[in-house]
């Protein structure tokens, strides 16, 4: 499952092609906002590992730095937002335990969603649309396509212009079956992406928009 | 070396993309060739989520054997000249299963006759065949009565409960989920079906000669008696295979 973080850690990507150390305790140093930042930071390189053991890794570092921040501020909708984040690692690093992961995660991004609903680009409803409409749905897992494209809607209508809310709601109407309102999003989402500069988000979105184009069928 | 025979894994309305799936039915299909005595790599294996994919692939020629939920069978036995190998016990489920049709709690349902209008929405719903001769056999339906595949019974629920003129018709692990929907109070049990199987597997067209399809059969039956075999069967949700013990109707034309 793809999260599409969408925070500006592009500087440290290029760490993704090593392996992690083994997690150990963040310093008490660190800040809330750093904190984020490193669980923002696991999760982009998870997206791009293969190797399911530097997964479980990534998974178990962001956890940790997680927990740190939300020992430092319980209610922060960074902490909460990345908590939940940290949760979706955990659900991917291990199938077996992803329905509880999941709803862990949901419950966490509803904090966020209630702390802050703009954070990083109304991240927490947008995070929270893509687990309901990608999840198992009932009674295998907590996937619920009509409450994901809810979700999908507030985030849209918070942060318009930022191309990711606009693919989450392209995605969720298709989940549920409104194939013209997916084509109008996902163009919409195009013409977004291309009036960005050229970075590795802009084609990684680019590519998600026009395969998924690809896919719907023809709208009557 | 390419597989001489195809095993097609069909489940329209499950969960689960052709990708996600592959792994696990590759293991599958080596396992069972290998407990059957057949060469390695003789059998090969592949999944599609759905009835037209699972189809279209059963129509090629490479195509002996397919694992299908009962309703597919149902629906295609009789055009695809699908012969029962071997009934799948499925983890959590069993060998056999009954379907529930429910309606509005309160709601004007309480029988057959009064169904006229009503659309049934199942995830079964793509197979017609199923869902009036199997599931709701002892129901004689009025004959305006629709008949819809969904993928999404949640919100089919929803719409049960708000009184849309829509049933559901639940397969036993999402009938046994109802009461942990918040809405429980607003749907009602109308009917259940007899018990009937999960899932099969099948000769498809005579496309598998007698002896290949016995031991094949064998095989599948003594599958969970090695740990290895098990282990394969648990990555796809079951627990073994039973001989076919089917309804005395089940895929008549």
């Amino acid at each position: 499952m793809k999260l599409n973080v969408g925070v500006a850690v592009a500087a440290l990507t290029l760490a993704g092609c090593k392996t992690p150390p083994p997690p150990i305790a963040p310093p008490s140093s660190m800040t809330v906002e750093q904190l984020a930042a490193a669980v923002a930071l696991d999760a982009r390189r998870s997206d791009l590992e293969t190797d399911s053991k530097i997964r479980d890794q990534l998974a178990a570092d962001a956890l940790q730095n997680a927990q740190a921040c939300l020992e430092r501020a319980p209610q922060a909708a960074a902490c909460l937002y990345y908590d939940g984040i940290a949760l979706g690692l955990k659900a991917r690093a291990h199938p077996l335990q992803a329905n509880e992961a999941l709803k862990s995660m949901l419950d966490a991004l509803g904090g966020a969603e209630a702390a802050d609903p703009a954070y990083d680009q109304a991240g927490p409803a947008r995070v929270k649309a893509l687990v309901l409409i990608k999840a198992p749905a009932w009674p295998l897992g907590p996937g619920d396509a009509e409450a994901g494209l809810a979700a999908a809607r507030r985030a849209a209508a918070l942060r318009p212009d930022h191309p990711p809310n606009v693919l989450a709601l392209a995605e969720a109407l298709a989940k549920t079956g409104d194939v013209h309102g997916a084509q109008e999003s996902y163009r919409r989402a195009r013409d977004l992406i291309q009036a960005l500069p050229s970075s590795r988000d802009r084609d990684d979105w680019l590519h998600e928009a026009d395969q998924a184009l690809g896919k719907l069928p023809a709208a009557h | 070396m390419a597989a001489l025979a195809t095993l097609v894994f069909c489940a329209p309305g499950y969960p689960g993309g052709a990708g996600d799936a592959q792994p696990f039915v590759d293991q599958f299909a080596k396992a069972a060739a290998a407990s059957a005595g057949w060469k390695a790599d003789s059998l090969g294996a592949v999944y599609d989520p759905t009835e037209q994919g699972g189809l279209a692939k059963l129509a090629e020629k490479d195509s002996v054997l397919a694992f299908l939920p009962y309703a597919f069978y149902v629906q295609h036995a009789a055009a695809l000249h699908l012969a029962p190998l071997a009934q799948a016990d499925v983890a959590g489920v069993g060998t056999q299963e009954r379907w529930t049709l429910v309606g509005k709690a309160g709601g004007p349902v309480t029988g057959p006759a009064s169904m006229t209008g009503y659309t049934i929405l199942s995830v079964a719903g793509y197979a017609p065949e199923f869902v009036k001769h199997s599931a709701l056999a002892e129901w004689a339906l009025p004959a305006d009565v629709k008949i819809e595949a969904t993928g999404q019974i949640l919100s089919a629920l929803r719409r049960v409960a708000s009184g849309e003129p829509v049933l559901a018709l639940l397969d036993q692990t999402q009938a046994a989920a109802l009461v942990t929907l918040p809405f429980a109070a607003q749907i009602k049990t109308l009917t259940q079906s007899a018990a009937l199987p999960v899932a099969l597997i099948a000769v498809v067209d005579s496309r598998l000669p007698d002896p290949r399809a016995k031991a094949f059969q064998a095989a599948l039956v003594k599958l969970n008696s090695t740990s290895d075999g098990a282990a394969t069967l648990a990555s796809l949700k079951l627990k073994g295979f039973v001989l076919p013990q089917l309804p005395g109707n089940a895929g008549k034309p």
